[in-house]
């Protein structure tokens, strides 16, 4: 809880939400001192993006003489930035606001959420890997925080940190090789073989997660935060495959077992990122969810032509959690959706 | 079978062959995937907790539990004693299945427990308490530069919180249990 009512007399709270704004001004400073332009992007979005899973909030946009258009609010700044990068700019970040629809209210999800998103052209997924580990720690020393928190546990950040690929982590955590564990009947048998309820509705990523959410995540960032890196290509529509192309270079960031950022190695090939969008909408429409068509402006920009990129995603509230130790996203986020209804 | 929409704090879950009691659930949406959500039970034999993970669309074994409003009596060795108001049944707790909620317990307190095979199996407290203030020194104002200072009070079930320093001692005053801390004046 994070009202005004709720931060006058206590203490905890008011730090917790100083803090927050503090870490937004080191997260820009950051980003300036490392020469990134700071980017503004639209909230309001007339195509937003194909994500099968991502319910964006919709809403109406009208015109003076009363004529209603569809909108959506982003559910991430993605397609804009990238947009941006075709423009010329080869180091742009945005911090605003997302939303996503249908998600808990609390815990570690609000509807409406902080995000920073950051691109570099030409770049690559081991830059912004960097880029995120100097983030913490710059904000850690600046703030002389040197430990994480969360769920009463405390990690180590100003030192090493972790990189491990999916491939090895499921040889690590379930003894197999995901070379054999590609396609969606291989992996059905082994989530059955493991005593996981698993139905036709199951996509590959359901699977997926079955599996990786209740024998992997939770090993994930205990000691000192992780890195993982190339997924099954059929989880990544925005990413550029690996050199082994059944992976592609998507990257996730996790801390004491929460997932911190997302980002890829951008794939920049329009015919290519074209297919997989129409494929994500194809599953939107299969799944029963609103779709909308595949924003012709984006593949337009890709056609253009973009130097090889890559580009995250980083939960501000999330990484403000980490920092305080606070107890929920509640504390961390001004009248939340959950403060606002109750 | 249930969906897991109905999984709730201190629903009962059979789970290979064990019951276990729902302590915390979150609704997670794992790298922009679909909907899973994150449960946390304890086993109500062996007392240990686990953790697992559903897809929404999966389906759980949730037994029967019935949930009674109950008065917090008196603590009675490592049990905690309540009754039931409609039928003036006396009930008694295990400590370990109140766990850290037995330092809000105050005599008179309506609590809710969830009951199964005529066994407590769960607790559930209010959000927020209210309780009397019964010590409440005068605060000594420090040298905190941010003005936010609090003192130590203790309530009127022994109870230590911290609070501003306006309180005082005969007030009544709102605890969050679901932090420990001072909500308000009531």
């Amino acid at each position: 809880m994070s009202t005004w009512n709720d931060l006058k007399d206590n203490p905890r709270l008011q730090k917790i939400y100083h803090l927050r704004l503090e870490i937004e001004r080191l997260t820009r400073e950051f980003f300036w001192t490392q020469n990134f332009v700071e980017a503004s992007t639209p909230i309001a979005l007339r195509l937003a993006g194909q994500e099968p899973y991502l319910n964006p909030v919709p809403v109406k946009v009208g015109d003076p003489l009363n004529k209603e258009y569809q909108f959506y609010l982003r559910t991430s700044p993605e397609f804009a930035l990238k947009k941006l990068l075709a423009t010329g700019l080869k180091k742009i970040f945005e911090i605003g606001k997302c939303f996503r629809n249908y998600e808990s209210f609390g815990g570690t999800h609000n509807t409406e959420f902080t995000m920073i998103e950051w691109y570099q052209s030409p770049g690559t997924y081991w830059d912004f890997m960097q880029d995120t580990e100097n983030l913490f720690k710059y904000i850690g020393k600046k703030l002389a925080i040197d430990k994480l928190r969360y769920r009463g546990k405390e990690i180590d950040f100003l030192d090493r940190w972790d990189r491990a690929s999916v491939k090895e982590l499921w040889q690590k955590y379930i003894g197999v090789n995901l070379d054999d564990y590609l396609e969606i009947d291989n992996l059905k048998t082994l989530a059955k073989k493991r005593g996981y309820q698993v139905d036709g509705r199951d996509e590959y990523e359901d699977l997926f997660y079955k599996i990786f959410l209740n024998e992997i995540e939770n090993h994930l960032g205990q000691d000192r935060p992780i890195f993982i890196y190339d997924y099954p290509t059929s989880m990544c529509s925005l990413s550029l495959r690996c050199e082994d192309k059944r992976y592609a270079q998507r990257a996730e960031l996790y801390i004491g077992g929460l997932e911190v950022a997302n980002g890829f190695g951008e794939l920049l090939d329009p015919i290519e990122q074209k297919k997989n969008l129409e494929k994500d909408k194809a599953l939107r429409s299969k799944l029963g969810r609103e779709t909308w068509e595949v924003d012709p402006d984006f593949i337009a920009a890709l056609e253009a032509g973009i130097k090889p990129s890559g580009g995250i995603a980083l939960g501000v509230d999330r990484m403000v959690l980490l920092f305080t130790g606070a107890l929920d996203i509640n504390e961390v986020i001004f009248q939340s959706i959950s403060d606002q209804l109750n | 079978m249930a969906s897991t929409s109905e999984i709730r704090k201190g629903v009962v879950i059979k789970h290979q062959g064990d019951l276990y009691v729902v302590v915390e659930f979150q609704h997670i949406n794992p790298g922009k995937g679909s909907a899973f959500v994150r449960t946390r039970m304890k086993n109500l034999s062996s007392g240990k907790v686990i953790e697992i993970t559903y897809k929404t669309s999966e389906t759980v074994e949730i037994v029967s539990v019935s949930f009674q409003t109950m008065q917090y009596l008196y603590k009675s060795g490592d049990n905690y004693a309540f009754m039931d108001m409609s039928s003036y049944e006396q009930i008694e707790m295990d400590g370990d299945l109140v766990g850290d909620d037995a330092k809000y317990l105050k005599e008179g307190l309506d609590v809710i427990v969830g009951m199964y095979e005529g066994s407590p199996v769960s607790i559930q407290i209010p959000k927020k308490i209210q309780y009397k203030v019964v010590e409440a020194p005068p605060a000594v104002k420090g040298d905190s530069a941010s003005g936010n200072v609090t003192k130590e009070i203790k309530l009127d079930n022994g109870l230590v919180i911290q609070a501003p320093i306006f309180i005082k001692e005969g007030e009544e005053v709102l605890v969050n249990t679901e932090t420990g801390e001072y909500s308000a004046r009531a």
